[in-house]
């Protein structure tokens, strides 16, 4: 793929992407900087703040995704590309701080935290959810499991290329779900980071029958930690990654978009967890989590992290955190070392 | 880098101490020798505390500094230390103002001891006392000082607050801000919840867990009931009860602002009145919560000290030997992430130590096992006697060993006496150097103790004393 990044609109097949199996050709789309989200989310807070929000989303769904007929939906066949972003060593260290993940330095610098490299890239993804032609109400999307592949090592001061797409659109036994796709290119074009985020648009019906079998019940660990969440939280998290969301914000916003109040972002909760664990430098590595009922602001979170060894014997950790009081989980998860 | 719990390079034999008998005689201690080339011995010439009293009472008003002066000051009163200059001085506290940067050198400083008196600052949180004992030992044992006093000092009463993160990083932006706008920027990240003072917690770091939830996870892990807590727990007052009756303690504790005896004390408390009270940790891990405040130490303020000398120098001043300190073992586990319990280093430090003194647990006449909670000391005792604890976790052939319970914290300790965390080493070092000093001098024969400290950070320091 080499070159393509210079032609403001191209073509290329999913199988550069993530292997055959979505084939569609997808218009590439270069945008200049990275997308701002801050003030769509405030716009539709305030459409949210006057009750009109699930209306006015419903009104704009399609016919055929409501479910009164028509032909199976479409995503928008496009993904969006921005270079040369950076990965700020300042906007690094605070979100760092905000996730308590440890500043790591490599050979080559101060080691990027994944966490943070999702941050980087989830304007360009909301780009892709934004567009006029995306078919999904965004702030009613609910963010349902996140894959990582940490391929290399990313310095901090690096420029990498952010490519982000919308794929897989599919029913679920409370909706339809998709995936969001993202890749970061170093400028050399070999990829470092890959992001698989799959969310959940409810109430939404696509032709098919859900594929997801039930979660098998959760039994709680012995915990090894224990998370006390401040009321700002979800503002914390806001500020370095750039997910404004209400529903993160403050327990009016959140109550306007149908939440019980301010949840924390499935994100920082995953990059919560990946910060405890002791991958050691340099290695590759698998990040998932899976979201269950949202944790609510401010809020205590039982946790629990297992690890298969230390150092060289390390090839894998298992997490998971829950309500302390009810045993219900919040996420479950891991991490794994890649190859070798 | 891989770093297994298990360092213990031979298995301790598990023997009695008549297999064992003349091993102590041919025994030389161990550790370097003085410019002379024989090796000298360290000991406990005697101890000094306050009263340890439960926080926001007696002692609320008093300050780390106060405490440790006036155990100082009562120490040099009771050896005819006035005007004297020590070798080294060293103590600590676990809940420290940064003002207090030089605390044992300050404290010093006002005591009546000689101005020229060094003294530096130590912690290991719960095992500062014992690491100020180990450090100063091992300084007399090379010649390098012949006397010393060891110490610490707590106050959970006059604990430092400071101010939250958002409020710190604001005000060091502003200090750092050159114009007036960058100091409104600094100013202007402020929020209201950031004025709000922060205390102390005894949350672990790393985890977010307070020692009672690390310890009531293990409680669960070992299966320890809430029976043999209680009981434990009871007789720990029962027993340092019965020590301030015989007098054990007049010579070991100095009255301060009004308390004569420690005020956490119940000499009437027993397993049927501990029973009645509610769980206050573990409610949430799934098995029967079983550690109650009776169970677990209070929160108090006190501090104490221990001086110690070269046979010489107690000779030479005509001062008593207690004990010998013997050896020093410390450890430390993997609790982060759960492979080992937060408060298990002990039950790893005493196997390792003991190896390399070439004893087992029978040798023993007393055991000191500072209850931090009763769990805490019963999970101990149930990992020696776990065959595959031995096994995967200190690499013998099976159990450590089995504890005659008669010889375990006879005078109390913890649960009855309080716990200001850095001064429990030294009240367990004079405390056990005298309980030696009387079983010795009653049978004639020299009588051996073993001391086990477990700390936050998965700490764990062990000690071997000895009375001859």
């Amino acid at each position: 793929m080499d070159g393509q990044m210079d032609e403001q609109t191209d073509e290329q097949t999913d199988e550069q992407m993530d292997g055959p199996g979505h084939g569609a050709r997808r218009d590439q789309v270069v945008l200049g900087e990275v997308p701002s989200l801050r003030g769509l989310f405030a716009r539709a807070a305030v459409l949210a703040a006057g009750g009109g929000l699930a209306r006015a989303a419903a009104a704009r769904l399609p016919g055929r995704l409501r479910g009164d007929g028509g032909g199976r939906p479409e995503l928008p066949p496009v993904e969006h590309v921005v270079e040369g972003v950076t990965v700020d060593p300042s906007r690094h260290e605070a979100f760092c701080r905000v996730v308590g993940a440890p500043l790591r330095e490599g050979p080559g610098g101060t080691e990027a935290f994944s966490g943070h490299l999702h941050a980087l890239a989830f304007p360009v993804a909301m780009s892709v959810l934004t567009r006029p032609d995306f078919p999904l109400p965004l702030l009613r999307m609910v963010h349902l499991a996140n894959e990582v592949e940490h391929l290399a090592p990313v310095a901090v001061g690096e420029d990498l290329t952010v490519t982000a797409r919308a794929e897989r659109l599919r029913p679920h036994r409370a909706g339809a779900q998709l995936d969001v796709v993202v890749r970061l290119d170093r400028e050399d074009g070999r990829p470092v980071w890959t992001g698989r985020s799959t969310y959940l648009a409810k109430g939404v019906r696509v032709p098919g029958a859900p594929g997801e079998p039930p979660r098998p019940r959760f039994v709680p660990p012995a915990p090894t930690g224990r998370w006390s969440l401040p009321a700002g939280t979800g503002r914390d998290y806001a500020a370095v990654s750039g997910d404004w969301n209400p529903i993160h914000l403050s327990g009016p916003s959140a109550r306007a978009l149908g939440m019980r109040g301010a949840v924390a972002h499935g994100m920082y909760s995953a990059s919560r967890a990946l910060a405890q664990v002791r991958v050691p430098a340099g290695t590759p590595f698998r990040w998932t989590a899976e979201f269950a009922a949202p944790v609510l602001l401010p809020g205590v979170v039982a946790f629990s992290v297992a690890d298969d060894g230390r150092g060289a014997d390390w090839t894998r950790s298992d997490y998971a955190g829950w309500d302390p009081r009810t045993g219900r989980p919040h996420f479950t998860g891991g991490v794994a070392r890649l190859g070798g | 880098m891989t770093e297994s719990p298990q360092q213990n390079p031979e298995p301790t034999p598990q023997q009695s101490s008549e297999q064992r008998a003349g091993a102590t005689a041919e025994r030389t201690t161990p550790g370097p020798a003085d410019r002379t080339g024989v090796a000298r011995r360290a000991v406990v010439v005697g101890g000094n505390r306050i009263p340890f009293a439960r926080a926001h009472g007696a002692y609320a008003t008093a300050g780390n500094q106060d405490m440790l002066t006036a155990v100082l000051d009562g120490l040099a009163a009771r050896f005819g230390l006035a005007g004297e200059r020590i070798g080294e001085v060293a103590a600590g506290a676990v809940l420290k103002h940064p003002k207090n940067f030089n605390l044992t050198r300050e404290s010093v400083l006002g005591s009546v001891l000689d101005p020229r008196t060094p003294a530096f600052d130590v912690q290991q949180a719960c095992a500062t006392g014992m690491e100020a004992v180990s450090t100063l030992v091992n300084k007399i044992r090379l010649g390098q000082i012949d006397s010393a006093i060891a110490g610490g000092v707590d106050s959970a009463s006059d604990a430092p607050i400071v101010v939250s993160e958002g409020l710190r990083r604001s005000l060091l932006e502003l200090n750092r801000a050159k114009t007036t706008q960058q100091k409104l920027r600094a100013l202007a990240r402020l929020r209201p919840a950031d004025l709000k003072p922060v205390s102390p917690g005894t949350g672990e770091p790393r985890t977010g867990l307070s020692m009672g939830e690390h310890q009531a996870i293990t409680t669960a892990r070992w299966g320890i009931g809430r029976e043999a807590q209680d009981e434990l727990a009871a007789a720990s007052h029962r027993n340092l009860a019965a020590a301030y009756e015989r007098g054990f303690y007049d010579d070991l504790v100095t009255p301060f602002r009004g308390v004569s005896r420690d005020n956490n004390l119940r000499p009437d408390s027993t397993r049927e009145k501990l029973a009645g009270l509610k769980p206050v940790f573990g409610k949430s891990l799934g098995a029967e919560p079983t550690m109650t405040a009776g169970n677990s130490t209070a929160l108090t303020d006190g501090a104490s000290a221990v001086l110690l000398a070269s046979e010489d120098w107690a000779a030479e001043h005509r001062l008593p030997v207690l004990a010998e300190v013997v050896d020093v073992e410390a450890a430390a586990v993997d609790f982060v992430h759960g492979d080992e319990g937060l408060l298990m280093a002990g039950a790893y430090a005493v196997p390792r130590l003991l190896s390399r003194q070439g004893l087992a647990l029978a040798d023993f006449d007393f055991v000191e096992i500072h209850e931090a909670f009763a769990a805490t000391v019963l999970a101990t005792l149930a990992a020696w006697e776990d065959e595959q604890f031995g096994r995967e976790r200190l690499g013998l052939d099976g159990a450590f060993g089995t504890l005659d319970r008669s010889r375990l914290n006879v005078a109390g300790s913890s649960l009855a006496a309080g716990h200001p965390f850095a001064a429990t080493g030294g009240r367990i070092v004079a405390t056990l150097a005298k309980l030696l000093r009387e079983r010795a001098d009653e049978t004639g024969r020299p009588a051996r103790g073993l001391i086990s400290v477990c700390a936050a950070g998965g700490l764990g320091v062990a000690a071997v004393l000895e009375a001859r």
